[in-house]
């Protein structure tokens, strides 16, 4: 039995997912949407991993442990003044998209992991654990539709404006 | 004799649940104008969403008054402060009566010709060398739908850029959205006359008494009346209509949706569900259910800051009520998780079963009087007459329509919105921008990075309207716009209701109407339709509304019955209006089937949580198919909550005597003598720990700006401090702060809604210190509104003498 690697999979996933959220936000500190929505929803990756820590641990997980979240006021305070920084070059809009598509894949990512261990924890017929994965995976999924619907709304003015 | 600035709603006409709303004709001619010397034009109000109907006073070509129009089922006769002293603001010499160009950085007068051939040619090079995509337009609720209509096709149609907004972004774009995400459209479910039969009220975020106050005047007259409706009001500030409720729930700001989940939680496990409706005409239950069932009253109350006992008892009346009407506005729209705050308070209405009938309804309301209009014809985040931008069938629809080839209109995304509009004119993606009739160097948030991009030399900037905004004076064009009663038009209410108004009067000077500047860019830029013909093919307002009767029928908003004639004498009329209802519709849904099939619905939803735009497939999914759909998230705490540095909450809001900037109101004596000058609020608990006395000059600061201003201590909740958006600087000839700062959206985040995109004003985390004794002098804000002080003790804010008050026997 695996379940341990599966329950770290997740782990490093979502912990990926955080840190590339909080990235990007931070690199694009002048597009609010990504900033704000961003950090929010890294503090979802901790939550999910929270939710998930009594499994990890009854599975013998080893998850490395999780990057602590600033405070939404310090992070404010650096938007403001990045934004105005960095906000005015127009090179800024293919950076925009690389990051995102990188961001896509780490929800991607995050979103496949959840699938396995679901698939496992329904296997094991751990009813908990599947129930927290449902919840989680959930979340996962609509954060990579989030990152797909931005993309979307973003390529038109980076790739077909003058 | 009766003063209106003192009594904002005018004298009591009780009346019973069921009865008709007694009729109250309200009058005010200017001093020394005799009834018999003038001419009366039929028109409807502009100062709020209610479009009260009302016939304009003329006599030697000004206007000398107005009256309500007894006749017309918004108002019954009645009109608020503004209405009754707005119109001065016509006639004030502060007016735009000539175009100004800017020369060696300074505005200077020019021709018509000028100034459009400066628009057309940088229009010309900005399409040449950046695509369509260069050109960006925000425009306003305050128009007319001739206006929009016109500057939808020829921005959308014409130039084929998706960068066309409406200010109504920061005023409704929650309600349309919260509409289109359970009903599958856009467009208010009830009638205002659910008013006067419902047995309860709960009203969100929503101060009718300042907001809507002929509103309230029908709400304080069920109040008085025999069989008074019980009332729950959510605000953070103590307003009048708070006074008068049964429960008040004074949250604290940014916990709106754990308050909504609380209510919902409730309501399911006190079994006030109407089983069968939710079974027959809804989907999403089991979801909504499942994600509520955490938020019980003690949780509730705990992130809410207030007592679960009120939670709980607010749900038992909202449980036991028969005939239900709920109510939001800005409270909701312009916090966060604006959108699915909104969504569950239709869900309140959806699980009791109380909708589509006489006295049950939810009212996601607007703010601005044609905010309405913006959204049926496309010129904010929507598409002409509800089309849905995701739908190939729709947009094949309104090519066919315009003459233009599907491809030329920009659907590929949704219609950009403002404040991603404002991104792309601060990276420099966006190099020409055209503001009309809306001045967002005092209503956008974060003025300072406002006023930064509207000042690039790189972005030129044209700016229509009628007075020197502090926009118009960082534009490189300004145009003089003709307002209200200088124009000949129409424009929508919040619960369906057109009203025609005529043009009154000459505008002065050589301004304007919108319409009329679009028509002529339009002609100066040669856009054409795909058969070569002039691609906007009316000239008249009238010519245009009948275009617009042709590209709404058979869509939700179906104006196809309606025509000038129709509209002339009488009341305004309900959409839709058609050939099977020729006199228009009082409710929809009656049938309780919702405008949720996937071929017909305006927008496949969102995610509510992070804004991901469902598509078709996925709505289909759903299965809604006529059904409503019940959407459900969960709370997250607000994007700046307070700390060690900023430790109190920040909160912006209206005064009943103002209207926006200003622009208008503080050119009428009695509306800007009731609130001259601007006022921060703090709650005396506050007060006493910053040791402020009321009257003291504080200032308010955030991470983003500051403010200064004289303290009142009012009702506020403790640990929140309010200010009225309205106080900017162009009346100390400035577009910005030139040593006192006194907007309040210096201090404001740049953050919005993910689904509606509507900025968030009500919530960032400020300090206050005192800066100077306000020798026991009293803060300038009124006294007879939810500024009123917390210790009593001033006399009654005063001065709006000379109204008439006829109320009709029956």
């Amino acid at each position: 039995m695996k379940m341990n690697k599966a329950v770290e999979d997740v782990h490093e996933a979502e912990g990926e997912l955080a840190k590339r959220l909080r990235r990007t936000g931070e690199r694009h500190a002048a597009e609010s949407d990504l900033f704000h929505l961003g950090h929010t929803l890294a503090r979802q990756c901790a939550e999910h991993l929270r939710a998930l820590a009594p499994f990890a641990e009854r599975y013998g997980a080893k998850p490395a442990p999780d990057d602590v979240d600033a405070s939404p006021g310090l992070l404010e305070a650096a938007r403001v003044k990045s934004a105005g920084l960095v906000g005015r070059t127009e090179a800024a809009g293919l950076l925009l998209m690389a990051d995102l598509r990188e961001l896509y894949l780490a929800a991607q990512h995050a979103e496949l992991a959840w699938v396995v261990l679901l698939q496992a924890a329904k296997a094991r017929r751990d009813a908990g654990l599947i129930d927290v994965v449902t919840r989680c995976h959930e979340e996962a999924e609509m954060c990579g539709k989030w990152v797909r619907t931005r993309i979307k709304e973003a390529a038109p003015q980076v790739y077909a404006a003058g | 004799m009766i003063d209106r600035i003192t009594d904002i709603w005018g004298s009591r006409t009780p009346y019973a649940a069921g009865a008709d709303w007694p009729a109250r004709a309200d009058q005010y001619l200017a001093d020394g104008v005799a009834e018999a010397d003038v001419a009366w034009v039929q028109s409807a109000c502009v100062l709020c969403s209610m479009d009260c109907g009302m016939d304009v006073a003329v006599k030697d070509g000004r206007i000398v008054g107005v009256r309500g129009r007894t006749a017309d089922r918004v108002n019954h006769g009645r009109l608020g402060p503004k209405g009754l002293f707005g119109w001065q603001a016509n006639a004030s010499p502060d007016r735009l009566t000539q175009p100004l160009v800017r020369r060696n950085g300074k505005l200077e007068p020019a021709t018509w010709d000028e100034a459009m051939d400066l628009v057309v040619e940088r229009s010309r090079q900005v399409i040449g060398e950046h695509g369509p995509l260069g050109m960006g337009f925000y425009t306003s609720g305050q128009l007319f739908l001739e206006d929009y209509y016109t500057i939808g096709l020829v921005v959308r149609g014409g130039i084929g850029t998706p960068h066309l907004d409406g200010n109504t972004r920061l005023c409704t774009a929650t309600a349309a959205f919260a509409l289109k995400e359970t009903f599958g459209s856009d467009g208010a479910p009830g009638s205002l006359t659910d008013f006067d039969s419902c047995d309860t009220l709960f009203m969100v975020g929503h101060n009718p008494a300042e907001t809507h106050t002929v509103l309230w005047a029908r709400l304080l007259d069920r109040l008085a009346g025999p069989d008074r409706p019980r009332l729950i009001v959510v605000d953070p500030r103590r307003t009048k209509v708070a006074q008068a409720a049964d429960v008040h729930l004074p949250v604290r700001n940014g916990t709106n949706l754990a308050l909504l989940n609380g209510i919902l939680h409730e309501l399911i496990a006190g079994d006030h569900v109407d089983k069968s409706f939710v079974e027959a005409h809804t989907v999403g239950f089991d979801k909504l259910a499942q994600t509520v069932a955490g938020y019980d009253a003690d949780r509730v109350a705990e992130i809410c800051g207030v007592p679960a006992a009120d939670i709980r008892a607010a749900a038992e009346i909202i449980g036991s009520a028969r005939r239900l009407v709920s109510t939001c506005l800005q409270g909701v729209y312009q916090s966060h998780q604006a959108t699915a705050t909104a969504c569950q308070i239709n869900n309140v209405n959806l699980l009791r079963g109380m909708i589509g009938k006489p006295g049950c309804t939810v009212f996601q309301l607007n703010g601005q009087p044609t905010a309405q209009n913006t959204r049926e014809t496309g010129a904010d985040g929507d598409m002409v007459g509800f089309r849905n931008w995701q739908n190939p069938a729709h947009v094949a629809d309104l090519a066919r329509v315009w003459k233009l080839d599907p491809l030329q209109i920009p659907s590929w995304g949704p219609p950009t919105h403002a404040m991603q509009i404002f991104r792309y004119a601060q990276e420099g993606a966006i190099r020409f921008l055209w503001i009309t009739g809306t001045n967002p160097a005092v209503s956008l948030p974060e003025l300072a990075r406002i006023r930064s991009i509207l000042s690039q030399e790189r972005l030129f900037v044209v700016v229509s309207d009628a007075f020197l905004t502090e926009t118009g004076r960082l534009a490189d064009v300004v145009l003089p716009a003709a307002m209200w009663a200088e124009k000949t038009g129409t424009f929508t209410n919040h619960d369906r209701t057109v009203h025609l108004s005529e043009r009154a009067i000459e505008p002065p000077g050589q301004a304007r109407s919108d319409m009329d500047v679009f028509l002529d860019y339009a002609r100066r830029l040669g856009l054409s339709n795909a058969d070569g013909e002039p691609l906007v093919p009316w000239q008249s307002p009238e010519e245009c509304f009948t275009a617009f009767t042709v590209v709404t029928r058979g869509r939700p908003c179906d104006y196809s019955g309606l025509s000038y004639d129709k509209l002339r004498g009488g009341s305004g009329i309900q959409w839709p209006c058609n050939a099977d209802a020729p006199d228009g519709t009082e409710r929809l849904y009656t049938d309780h089937v919702f405008d949720t099939d996937p071929d017909e619905c305006e927008d496949y939803g969102h995610d509510l949580s992070t804004g991901a735009a469902f598509e078709r497939k996925d709505f289909v999914a759903l299965g809604a198919a006529g059904r409503a759909v019940l959407k459900a998230a969960h709370y997250k705490p607000a994007h700046e909550p307070p700390d060690d540095d900023y430790p109190l909450l920040f909160t912006t809001g209206r005064t009943a005597y103002h209207w926006h900037t200003r622009t208008k109101t503080a050119h009428a004596p009695q509306l800007q003598n009731a609130a001259p000058e601007a006022w921060v609020e703090l709650s005396p608990a506050d007060a006493d720990r910053l040791g402020v006395a009321e009257g003291d000059v504080v200032r308010v600061e955030s991470r983003r700006g500051r403010l200064e201003a004289k303290a009142r201590l009012s009702g506020v909740r403790e640990g929140v401090v309010f200010a009225p958006f309205h106080f900017g600087y162009w009346d100390r000839d400035g577009d910005g702060p030139d040593g006192t700062p006194t907007a309040a959206n210096e201090l404001t985040m740049t953050v919005w809604d993910p689904v509606s995109k509507q900025p968030q004003f009500k919530g960032a985390a400020v300090r206050v210190e005192r800066i100077a004794d306000g020798g026991g002098v009293p803060a300038p804000a009124p006294t007879t509104t939810a500024s009123e002080p917390a210790a009593g003790g001033l006399p009654p804010t005063a001065g709006g003498t000379g109204v008439r008050e006829t109320v009709e026997q029956r």
